[in-house]
């Protein structure tokens, strides 16, 4: 089809067609106008824009009833031609408008809706809207006079009328969007901006329309879901559009006080027409009031993200246009925007956040009061519901009834002070955080978690920062803790910190209950008012005064490490008397003694239950958690806190609570980080004056003894050699104390010289071992080769020299070997040792094991068994220790060994059985110089009670093996073997103990006997292989021998040809395992040495 | 090497020396803050402060005695005078005006006293007991005055046990008073109530008055449990003093009746000196005392009320 450019060529194109439609109103005449519409140009239409609407509008105006058809064809016409051209006067709009409108209007008797097909209502609607968007410029104000009101406001009630009845969606949003447009808040660009008279004049014409328009879209927005989320998010956005601008408070702040007089023809008119006073302002923004209360209830809940981050443009808008008018509306506007922070979709989640920044940073709360009094208000009624909040919602209610909370406290920024300064806000508030955060204190594990024993490995990982995990009464979601933390941190970011403190000490003096929760709020507060970790909308006005956070601290950190706060009942252990209880017990002894009375604060207590127990775990550990923070916060600073902070800390690091000494090594970690320490044992060497010092006065008092090892334990367990000149001033210190209360703390001693030498042992015992070790291994090895060696004739008449020599030695009738002499000598004339002694002195560790050796000689016949057990620990790794210095080693041994030869002998079988222990390692140390004193003081005893016992061990039933004769019978061949080996006996012991040992090789015997001597024969097979062997052949001989030449006799053995007996299985059994440990040649070499 | 300690308390730190450096402490952090070496590494056994934490005295085995500028951080030695003293008599200061104070120190000759005025270092004057009083060494100093302006007078502790009250600027023996029958140790006195305190190595503490005609009276003695006194104090405040004892053991007595109030047990060796603190609140003034066995004892003797 051509396209006519020229309005003549148009012209000449249309006429036929208008002509044809004034004359017959078709709708194919119609339908024939509009493809004619087509092939005309924009410019060209402009031009005879009149002439081909007027045919359009001649239909319209007919009179009578038509066609529905008709009709909608005709404004789809009309809109068409709109499209394309735009209004230029001021008549043909209102005409056009309200032509269109009247299309719509209902038959004038019935109120209703006219029932007209929907594709008709759609038609108009989409006409009128174009209508609105093709009036030029200043046009379309023409439309907005007093004077239109009557009509207008029909276009507006049709149009809401449409909106809010019609079931098509279409139609609704079409309708909504056409409001839009009606009241000038369209989204497109295309408009001109309103100058501010203008946004006035139209303002005081819409307040005419609020009311309808507001309950009208307050209906849709709240209708049924199923209407679908476009509708109600159009009406969302034309509720706080019109709203938005009829409340501005801009323009309200224009309006005069009387009533404008409109000239006198407008009198009707004029009283349709609103005057925007202060009355009429507050009535309006009461009933807007609940009509936002009612669209922010329905769609803050909405299905839909759409219409959820339309609710959020809603406060957005309406807070920044109208945030004085509205202001009674902010409490439920402000509750859906910081509830939706946390939505689950993340645009709306962001768009909430960008625009609370934004509000922050206009600082619209902080310079509007009213707003600030609805902010504190909200929170002092949701701080009330809290606790019962937190009973009764599921975890996603709690996080997002604290991300409210939250939300309120972030959008007060400064202005919280203001909340805090009233006693009864600060209380509610408080009261809720302390009951929210109570702890789920009836675990009993935590109670029972012990630190494993002492010697472990020292924990060098130490995990930085990590806080233990804490189970609370009323929610376990990690999401709503940390919410309440970040709850404390803007408290304490914002708020007066004096203050907060001072309060927060006060619920933490004021009751046990409140203890733990106050303590944690406070850690929380001082991080946050630090600014560590707070995640605010704005800055603090006031920057942080470090003097003050210094201050706060200070009193914070006294007031933990007071005597009734640092120092609680954590366990009941019996055993070893945990150092609480044993100061609880030692304090009241003191008391008794009328010296100290501080320690009394303990001593009355009803009987400690493992829920109290928990939750003074709990409490040292929130409590040390906070020293942790204290320190991150104040950082290098904290330097100056390391006198009074460290030692507790330390000494809580020695705790046995596994929770509080895992907590208290974390908190180390975190000082070190802070002051800028590289690890623990920095931290620990570079401030042992002060623990040195701490130890030292609290050496001397009873009550403290306990607790002052404790912290010896910790730094001697994180730290290396370096320490040792530093502490030896202290060790003496912990030795004279020992020696002046053995019989109470002992034990609380010992542990602390069990940690002294096993870090004595690490520090400077591992050279010798290995040294030692190497030793034996060359032995080892040349004795092999001795033996790998394929025997000649003379090898065999070497071995029997050796032999007889090495009888004769074992008989002692030979003494003129060297070795032998080196070993003789320090037995028969101890005095040289002393000369040695100051030639050489001795190294300070080696000095420290001598003393606490000898301590050890005394402590050794304690009467508890626990007691002993430990000093034969200690007195193990004495030995260790002072391995390389024979010359002290060996006279300390010589005092040692008529005690140990008691507990060898005659006590618990477990104490036997370290001692045995013990024996080794002097054995390895010592050597031959203990040899003829085990022979003589011990064997003896061992063999003969092994002898008496083997009948009863044979005969008895399987409850034997718990009686405690059997536990010493297995201690003492458990131990024996190696023993034997170790000090290298001479054969007549051998054979003592091989005798002995013999019968429990009988099937007869419990099985763990029977390993047991087994055990003890491998280890005599690496002594002397040889008379094992022969030995075990007299007992049962598998095989039989051949003489090798007809000039030897036949060997003959008393075990050859017995019938199997209680003995064969252990024996065979222990001959093949020689035979691989000798390898081939050993057997040959045997058969032709045993003869002699 | 013995290590001698001599220990003072001012408001801030706690001064110690060993082996011949002095260390200056904080007692806040409990550290040293600065070492100061001005006797070639000999043994000091007498540090005093001059008005303020900024100057201070110390005597030393190298027969000097140092004055030390310690304002804005420095660790100078201003001064020092040569004594030719071969015992361990400290010497005593006394401030006689603003910037001027009079140092009565034991002189060459055995039984000689000489008093400068610092810090011009100019003689004062000697003290020669007469010809034949066989005194012995000075064995300790006290330089004081009844008011400011009056009289320097100057007592004195000698080896056969007397005490000696001489008029400074007369140089004339005023009074004197055998207290002891070993060498006095250690001296005190009190202008208020014109009374003084004298330990010795005996067990007993002689306590004399001096009346108006300025004569020394043995007012009273106390009987010790152990023998030995190597210092003793009156608290500024004069309501208690303290003794350091040769039983490693500090001593509190109230000094109105001389009544025992405690027993201080820390020290494992002989406590060489004890000195207390200044400080204008009272209740954190502190005690301090030195020991051989190498370390300072700090001690708070105020009752927390």
């Amino acid at each position: 089809m051509a396209v006519f450019d020229t309005p003549q060529a148009a012209f000449g194109a249309l006429r036929p067609v208008c002509v044809q439609l004034t004359r017959a109103q078709t709708v194919e005449n119609v339908r024939q106008l509009q493809a004619h519409l087509a092939g005309v140009s924009g410019a060209a239409l402009q031009e005879l824009q009149e002439y081909v609407l007027f045919p359009l509008r001649f239909a319209l105006r007919v009179p009578g009833p038509k066609q529905e058809r008709l009709v909608q064809s005709l404004v789809q016409c009309i809109s068409s031609v709109l499209a394309a051209t735009c209004v230029k006067k001021q008549e043909l709009l209102q005409e056009l408008f309200s032509e269109l409108c009247t299309c719509l209007a209902p038959p004038p008797s019935s109120g209703k809706a006219a029932p007209l097909s929907e594709e008709l209502k759609l038609a108009v609607i989409q006409a009128l809207h174009t209508l609105m968007h093709s009036a030029y410029g200043d046009v379309i104000l023409s439309l907005y006079q007093p004077s239109t009101l009557p009509l207008l406001g029909f276009a507006v009630s049709l149009l809401l009328t449409l909106a809010e009845q019609e079931k098509a969606k279409q139609i609704k949003i079409s309708a909504l969007e056409c409001l839009q447009v009606l009241v000038l808040q369209c989204d497109c660009q295309e408009h001109r901006h309103l100058d501010e008279d203008e946004a006035q004049q139209c303002g005081d014409l819409f307040a005419s329309f609020l009311p309808g328009i507001s309950i009208a879209l307050s209906r849709v927005i709240a209708a049924d879901i199923k209407q679908g989320h476009k509708p109600t998010v159009s009406a969302i956005r034309l509720f706080y559009l019109i709203v938005g601008l009829v409340m501005a408070d801009k323009q309200l702040a224009r309006i005069p006080k009387s009533k404008e007089k409109l000239p006198v023809e407008h009198s009707r008119i004029s009283e349709l027409m609103i005057h925007r006073g202060p009355d009429w302002t507050k009535s309006t923004a009461e009933k807007l009031s609940l009509l936002l209360h009612k669209v922010v209830e329905s769609s803050s809940v909405h299905p839909h993200w759409k219409v959820r981050l339309e609710l959020v443009e809603l406060v957005h808008h309406l807070l920044r246009n109208c945030s004085q008018s509205l202001v009674d509306s902010f409490s439920h506007l402000l509750k859906a925007l910081v509830g939706l922070v946390n939505d689950e979709n993340s645009e709306v989640q962001s768009r909430c956040n960008k625009i609370l920044q934004e509000i922050a940073e206009q600082r619209i709360v902080a310079q509007n009061r009213a707003l600030v009094d609805v902010l504190s208000e909200n929170l002092h009624s949701l701080s009330t519901a809290l606790p019962r909040l937190m009973n009764s919602q599921d975890d996603t209610g709690k996080v997002s009834t604290l991300s409210l909370l939250l939300g309120y406290l972030k959008l007060l920024g400064p202005k919280i002070n203001i909340v805090l300064n009233s006693v009864s806000h600060l209380q509610r508030l408080s009261k809720a955080l302390v009951q929210v955060l109570e702890l789920d204190v009836t675990d009993v594990k935590i109670v029972e978690a012990r630190r494993s024993g002492p010697p472990g490995p020292l924990q060098q990982s130490v995990q930085k920062g990590r806080r233990q995990k804490k189970y609370f009464r009323f929610f376990t979601e990690e999401k709503v803790l940390q919410l309440l933390q970040q709850v404390c941190r803007v408290l304490g970011y914002y708020g007066n910190l004096y203050l907060l403190v001072d309060h927060f000490m006060g619920l933490y003096n004021e009751s046990g209950l409140y203890r733990k929760q106050a303590a944690m709020i406070l850690n929380e507060l001082v991080t946050g008012a630090a600014g560590l970790g707070v995640d605010f909308l704005q800055a603090r006005e006031v920057p942080l005064n470090v003097d003050d956070l210094k201050g706060s601290i200070t009193s914070i950190l006294d007031e933990y490490m007071d005597q009734a706060n640092w120092y609680l009942v954590t366990g009941i252990d019996t055993e070893e008397s945990s150092p609480e209880q044993s100061v609880q017990h030692s304090g009241r002894s003191v008391c008794a003694g009328g010296a100290s009375s501080s320690v009394l604060l303990l001593s009355p207590e009803p009987p400690v239950t493992t829920r109290t127990m928990n939750s003074n775990i709990w409490q040292i550990c929130i409590q040390l958690e906070g020293v942790g923070c204290f320190a991150a916060v104040l950082g290098k600073e904290f330097q100056l806190l390391l006198l009074s902070a460290l030692y507790p800390v330390l000494e809580k690091a020695g705790d046995r609570t596994l929770l509080i000494s895992e907590t208290a090594l974390g908190t180390l970690a975190d000082i070190c980080e802070a002051c800028g320490y590289d690890s623990v044992q920095c931290l620990i060497n570079e401030n042992s004056d002060y623990l040195v010092n701490g130890i030292s006065l609290h050496l001397r008092q009873l009550a403290y003894q306990a607790r002052a090892s404790q912290v010896l334990d910790t730094m001697l367990r994180h730290s290396d050699a370096s320490l040792l000149p530093l502490i030896e001033d202290v060790i003496q210190d912990v030795l004279s104390a020992l020696d002046q209360s053995y019989n109470s703390q002992a034990s609380t001693f010992l542990r602390v010289l069990h940690s002294v030498m096993t870090a004595l042992v690490q520090w400077f015992g591992m050279p010798s071992a290995e040294e030692h070790q190497t030793d034996k291994g060359q032995s080892g090895t040349r004795s092999q080769g001795q033996q790998e060696v394929t025997m000649t004739s003379q090898e065999v008449e070497r071995f029997f020299l050796d032999y007889v020599s090495q009888k004769q030695i074992a008989e002692g009738d030979l003494p003129d070997l060297e070795e032998e002499e080196a070993d003789e000598v320090p037995l028969a004339k101890p005095e040289p040792n002393s000369d040695m002694e100051g030639e050489a002195p001795m190294p300070s560790h080696a000095q420290v094991a001598r003393d606490v050796m000898e301590r050890c000689i005394h402590l050794l016949s304690d009467g508890s068994l626990r007691v002993r057990l430990k000093v034969l620990d200690v007195l193990e790794l004495c030995v260790t220790v002072l391995h390389p210095h024979g010359n002290h080693l060996l006279p300390m041994a010589h005092r040692v060994w008529p005690a140990l030869v008691t507990r060898l002998i005659g006590d618990d079988p477990l104490a036997v059985l370290r001692a045995f222990k013990v024996l080794c390692t002097l054995a390895q140390t010592c050597g031959d110089f203990l040899r003829q004193r085990f022979s003589k003081d011990v064997l003896p005893k061992l063999t003969s009670s092994l002898l008496s016992q083997a009948p009863v061990s044979a005969r008895a039933g399987p409850v034997y093996s718990h009686t405690l004769a059997f536990k010493l019978q297995l201690a003492v061949l458990q131990g024996l073997g190696s023993l034997c080996e170790r000090l290298d006996m001479g054969e007549s012991d051998l054979n003592k103990v091989a005798d002995a040992c013999l019968i429990y090789l009988s099937a007869k015997q419990p099985v763990k006997l029977q390993e047991a001597a087994q055990s003890v024969f491998l280890h005599l097979m690496h002594v002397d292989p040889d008379s094992t062997w022969l030995l075990l052949n007299e007992v049962c001989c598998p095989e039989g021998y051949e003489p090798p030449h007809a000039s030897l006799h036949p060997v003959k053995l008393s075990g050859m040809g017995r019938p199997r007996n209680e003995f064969t299985d252990n024996v065979l059994l222990l001959l093949q395992r020689l035979q691989q440990q000798e390898g081939t040649g050993p057997g040959t070499s045997t058969q032709e040495a045993s003869p002699s | 090497m013995p290590q001698n300690q001599a220990a003072f308390c001012d408001n801030q730190g706690c001064v110690r020396s060993e082996n011949g450096l002095i260390h200056v402490w904080n007692l806040k952090t409990h550290r040293v803050d600065t070492a100061l070496d001005g006797h070639g590494r000999k043994s000091v056994y007498c540090v005093e402060t001059m008005g303020g934490k900024e100057r201070l005295l110390s005597q030393g085995r190298d027969q000097r005695i140092c004055l030390w500028d310690l304002a804005e951080g420095r660790t100078s030695v201003t001064d020092s005078v040569f004594t030719e003293h071969v015992g361990f008599c400290r010497c005593s200061l006394l401030k006689v005006a603003q910037g001027r104070w009079l140092m009565a120190m034991a002189a060459r000759s055995l039984e000689e006293v000489q008093i400068l005025e610092l810090p011009s270092k100019t003689s004062v004057c000697t003290l020669k007991p007469e010809v034949g009083a066989k005194l012995g060494m000075p064995m300790c100093l006290k330089l004081w005055q009844l008011s400011c302006g009056s009289q320097p007078v100057l007592l004195a502790g000698y080896e056969d046990g007397s005490v000696v009250l001489w008029n400074v600027s007369m140089g004339k023996v005023l009074s004197q008073l055998i207290c002891h029958q070993e060498p006095v140790m250690s001296l005190d006195f009190d202008s208020e109530k014109a009374k003084g305190i004298s330990g010795s190595s005996e067990k007993v503490l002689s306590i004399w008055s001096l009346n108006e005609q300025q004569n020394l009276q043995v007012y009273k003695t106390h009987e010790l449990v152990n023998a030995g006194i190597s210092d003793i104090t009156i608290r500024p405040d004069k309501k208690i003093l303290a003794t350091a004892g040769w039983d490693h053991r500090i001593r509190i007595f109230g000094w109105k009746k001389l009544k025992p109030l405690a027993v201080l047990d820390y020290h494992t060796a002989t406590v060489h000196c004890v000195s207390f603190s200044d400080h204008s609140k009272p209740q954190e003034r502190l005690l301090a005392a030195g020991s051989k066995d190498q370390r300072i004892s700090v001690w708070s003797i105020y009752a927390q009320t």
